[in-house]
């Protein structure tokens, strides 16, 4: 259309889609790792094979009581299993306990 | 369930951008500092010992802020700005919303001058795009058209291209990975002729209008429906500018009895698109030769030459995804065809000639790049069933190896100059961008609305 000036004007739409998904609040955080059970999951890339064992020896020394399940108990979480292991994955860490996981590797 | 995030360093952008697109901003992470790559070992035991752990038992055990409330957006027909060519132009990039290329000002008269050539109403929804978990509509389809300059009887193509894209074979969520792959939508049927595609000399050159505003559309809708945006979703180290679309010399085709590409993937239908992610590519020029013996050695030896760390998606990740692409030139494909190669022989020739020794196979994929985890040997992958057994027939570390798993791994396209000796092959991202076809759907009156649109 052409403005009050002569200008030709463009009432324009956004050219975005919509959300599907809200914002929500991540879940409760555990009082203490003490006694806890801990998942991990890695995506099989970027030395999470070295990175894991640190992490447990690091924590299991804070925290004496603390277990691990290992990423290899899952499977990889990226790649050809992929949407296997994640549609599996809540069975899995109620079957094993699991009350927090640690997930990497993202490089 | 309290979850830590283990993310380096170069990462956290897109972890945040990420985690607000999946609807959980408060998602906590955990710094690794620098990228792990390049650390020695004690280099990284002191990283993560003095600043990872600490950080995970944060993410797991300190309160987190509520997520807030989320920012209302427009509805699809809302009026978002007004204002003359250039103050849309500065408005669309000021909002992430453009190339930086001039855009084709989005109007609903303009839009609804592309709905026209879909018999689905706007509002049908295509598929939920990753990372940002938008929907994917006739409606913003039409309005990425506008914006790229398309015309709008392209838009079955479009919406054919979006359906391609948001189904999870493909995985348009790895759309951002560091490699910067970039998508190459290939194009079959009558359609090439009828909407006026090149397919001969240049098809991989911009400068024609259906092959050129196409590719430039899918990249504008992966930037605003799926959310692909640099520094933040988009982590490609170089990236690429979008391709034109290649459009297959499909009267070549018909001339030697080969399929389409579209065919090969399992789309009978008269139009399709298929895409697919490609690292790189390369030309092979001047191709010598009158028979299969004396021209396939060169061009096998160009497809292996163009893929290195890609070999991970053959045996690693993804394993048994990788899908290089051999772009023939028509007298290459009929001098081959005339020799009595049909597309599976070529195939499966080409399969037994792009072979390497199996300790540089282990090296891309192990000592280079540490992208298999463990560094298996091929014997060990082999053994185990990841890999076909052609990868172990022997112990000897100089055994010739394939590059891909099967012989129909290979794809094989034809376009570009008839009368030039040159091919082209191309690097593929394997899983992360697999090779997916979608038939097109013309609308009912098509033939009609075509004819009037051509005497307008």
């Amino acid at each position: 259309m052409i403005g009050p000036d002569g200008r030709e004007v463009y009432r324009v739409v956004w050219p975005r889609g919509g959300k599907t998904v809200q914002a929500a609040d991540v879940a409760p955080r555990l009082s203490s790792l003490e006694g806890k059970v801990i998942g991990q999951l890695w995506d099989d890339l970027f030395r999470g094979d070295e990175i894991f064992p640190i992490l447990e020896e690091e924590l299991q020394r804070r925290f004496p009581t603390v277990r691990f399940v290992r990423y290899d108990t899952f499977g990889s979480t990226h790649g050809r299993d992929e949407q296997r292991v994640l549609a599996e994955l809540p069975g899995r860490l109620r079957q094993y306990e699991v009350d927090a996981v640690i997930s990497g590797m993202a490089c | 369930m309290p979850t830590a995030s283990l993310v380096c360093e170069g990462f956290r952008g897109q972890a945040a951008t990420t985690a607000a697109g999946l609807g959980l901003p408060g998602l906590p992470t955990a710094l690794v500092p620098g990228h792990v790559d390049v650390q020695t070992v004690d280099e990284l035991r002191q990283n993560v010992a003095a600043v990872t752990v600490d950080a995970v038992i944060k993410n797991l055990t300190e309160t987190i802020a509520r997520a807030g409330h989320a920012v209302a957006e427009p509805a699809p027909a809302d009026i978002v700005f007004e204002g003359d060519f250039d103050e849309v132009n500065r408005f669309f990039y000021e909002n992430d919303w453009s190339d930086g290329l001039p855009i084709v000002p989005p109007t609903p008269e303009r839009v609804a001058s592309f709905l026209r050539w879909s018999d689905r109403p706007g509002e049908t929804e295509l598929g939920v795009l990753l990372p940002d978990q938008r929907r994917a509509t006739v409606w913003n389809v039409a309005v990425n058209g506008v914006m790229a300059g398309c015309r709008p009887e392209y838009m079955p193509i479009l919406i054919a291209l979006v359906e391609a894209m948001a189904d999870p074979r493909y995985g348009v969520e790895h759309s951002g990975n560091t490699p910067g792959a970039e998508t190459l939508i290939i194009l079959n049927g009558p359609l090439i002729k009828e909407l006026g595609f090149n397919f001969e000399q240049g098809a991989l050159r911009d400068g024609v209008h259906a092959n050129t505003t196409i590719g430039r559309f899918w990249r504008l809708y992966l930037r605003n429906v799926a959310g692909f945006l640099h520094h933040r979703t988009d982590k490609g180290t170089f990236g690429n500018t979008w391709r034109v679309v290649l459009a297959e010399n499909e009267d070549a085709l018909r001339r030697i009895g080969w399929s389409t590409i579209a065919q090969d993937e399992g789309v009978s239908d008269a139009n399709a698109v298929t895409i697919s992610r490609f690292t790189g590519g390369g030309v092979i020029a001047s191709v010598f030769g009158n028979t299969p013996d004396s021209m396939l050695p060169y061009l096998a030896d160009s497809i292996v030459r163009k893929v290195g760390w890609e070999l991970m998606f053959t045996v690693g990740m993804g394993a048994g995804s990788q899908r290089p692409l051999l772009l023939l030139s028509p007298i290459l494909a009929e001098t081959l065809a005339k020799a009595g190669l049909d597309k599976a022989a070529l195939k499966q020739r080409l399969f037994e000639l792009c072979r390497i020794p199996a300790w540089q196979f282990e090296r891309y994929v192990g000592a280079w790049t540490n992208l298999v985890p463990g560094r298996p040997t091929l014997h060990a992958l082999a053994k185990d069933g990841v890999i076909p057994p052609v990868f172990a027939e022997s112990d000897d570390p100089e055994r010739l190896v394939p590059i891909v798993c099967r012989a129909e791994d290979l794809m094989v396209a034809v376009s570009g100059d008839p009368l030039r000796t040159n091919a082209y092959a191309f690097a593929h991202n394997g899983i992360l961008g697999f090779p997916t076809t979608k038939p097109i759907r013309l609308p009912a009156e098509w033939s009609r609305m075509l004819r009037e649109a051509r005497s307008q």
